[in-house]
């Protein structure tokens, strides 16, 4: 059924119809309203699940590694600050081979202290081992959370669904919400690959030596690359019931284009309106929009942004001392291509400042008028700064 | 391996089925948490060391029997205390920076009435007889305490009371309104069904009291102050001129005294609010002149109050200069006295201010300025007097021993001795009297100072014969629990309880009692919300939070230690117990 949603309500939809047994969260903005509404649920009794209040969000995630190894569907969410609190325990939840989803919405981190839009809190957490998936819109985020349960219990590791801060946790769309039963045929019941059983006792995860432990990360480094082939196949297997799919990346206009715009999230529908504006004028730009950042879809994006001829990466996140971190994954993706097309990187709407059609145009005459990137990344819509001497 | 999804499953986990009590974590510890039971500030501030914070948790278990023969330990006489103890527990009580104090009055009342209800028989320790026997003069609450705690103690006990029926004070002294004869009278029922064999209408005289030195192992004197202090003022010995504490007793009699018209009653003590609050009662007007203010007067707060909304003046800052007789009526002459700086007390000095005089004209007078004792020997002789060797004289916080001609010892206790007095204090000293001789008896003088400092409630003045008599009490720390110790995440603002009352006209009409009955719903509620600071009450916090399973519990599952084999001294067991029942210290080096 359609209804006009906000992103937030969207995802709790998702955790809802995913019949999640297990809920444990930390209040933060703008993630509140999501475990706001599930805590609602769970009192009033819409979802027969178990929320358990923590005091951090270090608690909670060792919470949820508990309840999941207890063979339990969980789900969090969070941003920023509280998703660097649980840093230590991503790599345990990965490491442990659980399939717990979260919902991260990119805030900024601090100082300055910045509730807005930022990437850099998830990227920065790009090495934990979790999948993650880069939303543009309600629709996506709900059908993205549903679909990060099958994918994550298929592969055994924990996945994040990640939306825009404020652009989507908190826009009203219309959102078709499905029927539960028809969630049920998609999403069967949790089958967890082991359990923690206090009548066959037993402890996970004890001290491993050197003789054991390389073995066990080039298993997650597998079960990660092998996540990369179930994405298309829940994808396939969604599409069948809901008749929507978005893609590990999309790729919008880029065929013919000469210059490719890569973003994710909200960005990428900024992107799409840059189309409306430019083709019309015999501009041939196209957009690739990156859903999976982990694993990374790296045949996809060579095979999409192969034969243009300039590329340009919006990034609304930075690697201090480096670039934007999709500059970056998109540069190594590229490298070993021959004749693969130079890479322009833009910093741009870091804190949650907007990212316009006319910047993204300022941005396409740049390109088109530059043989090659002046500098590895252009920070765009600087104001002159007053420096303290 | 190859599902038929085609589903890879790369699953190589670390597991093991072999037990880790083999790695012994306790050795990381260099932090000791402990079960250590502590004192709460409100069985400290209690004159006679009641251990409220258990009675309120035992209250709070529906255990009314046990919380009042906790009472018994410390208290003959709870449904008295319950009803005119000055309640000093409640001004030290932690919750009162939480919301508001428990009302310990209130459950010490509705415990005694529930146990008189009941016809309840408590069952006390008693020591083996010592086949000794204490002549006990008065039976006030100081000889009826004194009495009750040497029966515990293995002593026979024989009360001397000049009046036909026992109690002193709290029988003629205190109107029925607060405290109802049936209630006394219970209670001293009790305390002789536990030994006290109490002699009525038998006066003791000074060549008796010589006789009673010789015939009876130790005496103790505890008659009271009964002689109202005169005024010093010209026409106080004129017509309509009485002593309060005088008409207070007879109306206890029985008599009516005809209070018509305005009485003037001098004085700011209990005593004169009683006075006034009865002539009110009687059909009267009163008005209590006092040449302080309101905040320096004596008498407890709650019943001024009581007295104003019964429609008691008050006159501050007036003193009295001479009587004069006018026809039926007197005319007292007054001084204007205004606060000029500090006394070295604290309160304000009161002096005259000018020489202005005003007069009022009132039917008759009380006077209720103060007591002293009725005969000169009711006070302890001084240690050393001239040519009169004592070879053994104590003076105690409560009460004074001397030793007579005969060897043996005579204690003063009650008003004749205490500092602040009144009736909490007198039970006071008659507990410190029993703890004193028995002490005296078994090790003589000399140990009785160290004794008794060995049963100080937290850190004293109070004393506690549970502890005098190796009780579980004596386990506890002296350290007294405060506030920030209490861990306020486990405890709900919760309004106290109300006790119902009269209402105002039913008050000011007769001598019934003021104060209601609470229910035991009520009671268990009330009780409910004290922190029982420093004392377990089972609540298995430190169970639930152990992170490594470390604290076993006995088979009743009130029992608890800690497996120090695995407790890492993490502390978060201490830090959860509600009620300051655990202490986490340093540990030591072996």
């Amino acid at each position: 059924m359609k209804k006009v949603l906000e992103g937030s309500q969207a995802v709790a939809e998702a955790v809802r119809l995913a019949k999640v047994q297990v809920i444990s969260a930390y209040p933060i903005t703008p993630q509140t309203h999501i475990v706001e509404i599930l805590s609602d649920y769970v009192t009033t009794g819409k979802m027969a699940a178990k929320y358990l209040r923590v005091e951090s969000e270090h608690s909670c995630m060792a919470a949820l590694i508990g309840a999941q190894s207890a063979g339990t569907r969980t789900f969090t969410a969070t941003c920023s600050q509280g998703l660097a609190l649980m840093h230590e325990l991503l790599h345990w939840a990965s490491g442990a081979r659980l399939p717990i989803v979260m919902a991260e919405v990119n805030r900024a981190l601090a100082p300055g202290w910045n509730i807005w839009n930022d990437q850099t809190d998830s990227l920065a957490q790009r090495d934990t081992g979790w999948i993650q998936m880069y939303c543009e819109d309600g629709q996506e985020v709900l059908d993205t959370t549903i679909q990060a349960y099958r994918l994550a219990e298929r592969v055994n590791l924990p996945a994040m669904v990640v939306l825009d801060a404020f652009y989507l946790s908190h826009t009203y769309e219309p959102v078709d919400v499905p029927d539960q039963s028809e969630v049920d045929r998609f999403l069967p019941p949790y089958e967890p690959a082991f359990i923690l059983d206090t009548k066959h006792p037993y402890s996970l995860s004890p001290l491993v030596t050197p003789t054991a432990y390389m073995e066990m990360r080039y298993e997650i480094a597998a079960a990660m690359d092998d996540a990369l082939e179930q994405f298309d196949r829940v994808e396939e297997e969604f599409a069948k019931i809901f008749d929507r799919r978005y893609g590990a990346v999309e790729a919008v206009n880029c065929d013919d284009a000469d210059i490719i715009f890569v973003t994710s999230g909200t960005v990428t529908s900024t992107g799409r309106l840059l189309l409306e504006e430019l083709r019309p004028r015999g501009e041939k730009v196209g957009v690739l929009k990156i859903k999976l950042f982990r694993p990374f879809p790296v045949a996809a994006i060579r095979q999409a942004l192969g034969k243009a001829k300039k590329v340009v990466v919006i990034d609304r996140n930075f690697s201090f001392g480096a670039s934007g971190i999709f500059a970056q994954e998109v540069r190594a993706a590229l490298c070993n291509l021959p004749g693969h097309p130079p890479v322009f990187g833009y910093i741009a709407g870091l804190g949650g400042r907007d990212i316009t059609v006319k910047l993204l145009e300022e941005i396409y005459f740049d390109v088109k008028g530059s043989a090659a990137p002046r500098k590895e990344s252009i920070w765009v819509g600087l104001q002159e700064v007053n420096r303290a001497t | 391996m190859e599902t038929e999804t085609g589903l890879k499953k790369y699953l190589f986990m670390p597991r093991t089925s072999v037990t880790t009590e083999s790695n012994k974590t306790g050795s990381w510890r260099f932090l000791r948490p402990r079960y250590e039971e502590k004192t709460s500030p409100c069985s400290t501030a209690c004159p006679v060391g009641e251990d409220v914070a258990r009675i309120e948790m035992l209250i709070t278990q529906g255990a009314f029997k046990e919380a009042w023969e906790t009472i018994l330990r410390e208290n003959p006489l709870p449904g008295v205390c319950g009803r005119v103890c000055y309640h000093p527990c409640e001004g030290s009580c932690n919750r009162r920076e939480f919301d508001t104090p428990i009302s310990v009055h209130t459950m010490e009342r509705f415990l005694a009435d529930t146990a008189a209800r009941n016809e309840t028989k408590p069952a006390m320790k008693r020591l083996s007889p010592k086949g000794k026997t204490v002549a006990i003069i008065g039976s006030g609450p100081a000889g009826l305490a004194a009495a009750w705690f040497l029966n515990m103690l293995g002593y026979a006990t024989e009360i001397f009371e000049s009046m036909p029926a026992a109690g002193g004070m709290l029988r003629w002294g205190i109107p029925a309104y607060r405290l109802p004869a049936a209630v006394l009278s219970n209670e001293i029922a009790r305390i002789e069904s536990e030994g006290a064999r109490i002699r009525v209408g038998e006066a003791v005289s000074a060549s008796r009291f010589e006789e009673l030195k010789a015939s009876y192992d130790a005496v103790f004197l505890g008659c009271g102050y009964w002689r109202g202090t005169a005024l010093d003022i010209p026409g106080e010995a004129g017509g309509g001129v009485e002593d309060g504490l005088s008409f207070l007793r007879q109306l206890r009699q029985g008599a009516k005294p005809d209070v018509t018209g305005v009485s003037a009653v001098i004085g700011g003590g209990n005593t004169a609010i009683d006075v006034a609050r009865s002539i009110i009662r009687l059909g009267g007007r009163a008005v209590i002149v006092y040449r302080r203010r309101r905040e320096d007067m004596p008498a407890f707060d709650e019943e001024i109050e009581s007295a104003l909304e019964e429609g008691v003046e008050l006159r501050e800052l007036l003193s009295p200069v001479r009587i004069a007789a006018e026809g039926p009526n007197c005319i007292l002459t007054l001084q204007q006295m205004k606060v000029e700086g500090r006394d070295r007390d604290g309160r304000g000095r009161i002096v005259a201010d000018g020489t202005s005089h005003t007069e009022i004209s009132v039917q008759r007078v009380f006077t209720a300025t103060g007591a002293a004792a009725a005969e000169a020997w009711h006070e302890p002789p001084p240690a050393k007097e001239e040519g009169q060797h004592h070879p053994t004289a104590l003076s105690l916080s409560n009460c004074t021993l001397r030793e007579g001609q005969h060897g043996k010892p005579i204690i003063y206790g009650g008003d004749l001795t205490n500092t602040v007095k009144n009736v909490t204090q007198a039970i006071a000293s008659g507990k410190q009297a029993a703890m004193a001789l028995d002490t005296y008896f078994q090790s003589g003088a000399g140990a009785v100072p160290e004794r008794l400092a060995a049963c100080l409630v937290g850190e004293g003045p109070s004393l506690s014969m549970e502890m005098y008599m190796n009780g579980p009490r004596r386990e506890r720390k002296s350290h007294i629990v405060s506030y920030r110790e209490i861990n306020t995440d486990y405890f709900q603002f919760e309004p106290r309880v109300i006790q119902p009352r009269l209402l105002i006209e039913e008050r000011t009409s007769s001598f019934d009692e003021i104060e209601l009955k609470i229910s035991a719903n009520t009671a268990m509620r009330e009780a409910g919300r004290c922190f029982n600071c420093g004392l377990c009450n089972d609540c298995d916090n430190c169970y639930l939070f152990c992170p490594d399973v470390c604290i076993l519990r006995g088979r009743d599952m009130t029992e608890r230690h800690i497996n120090y084999d695995y407790c890492k001294g993490c502390g978060l067991c201490v830090a959860e117990c509600p009620r300051n029942a655990m202490t986490l210290g340093e540990e030591e080096e072996s």
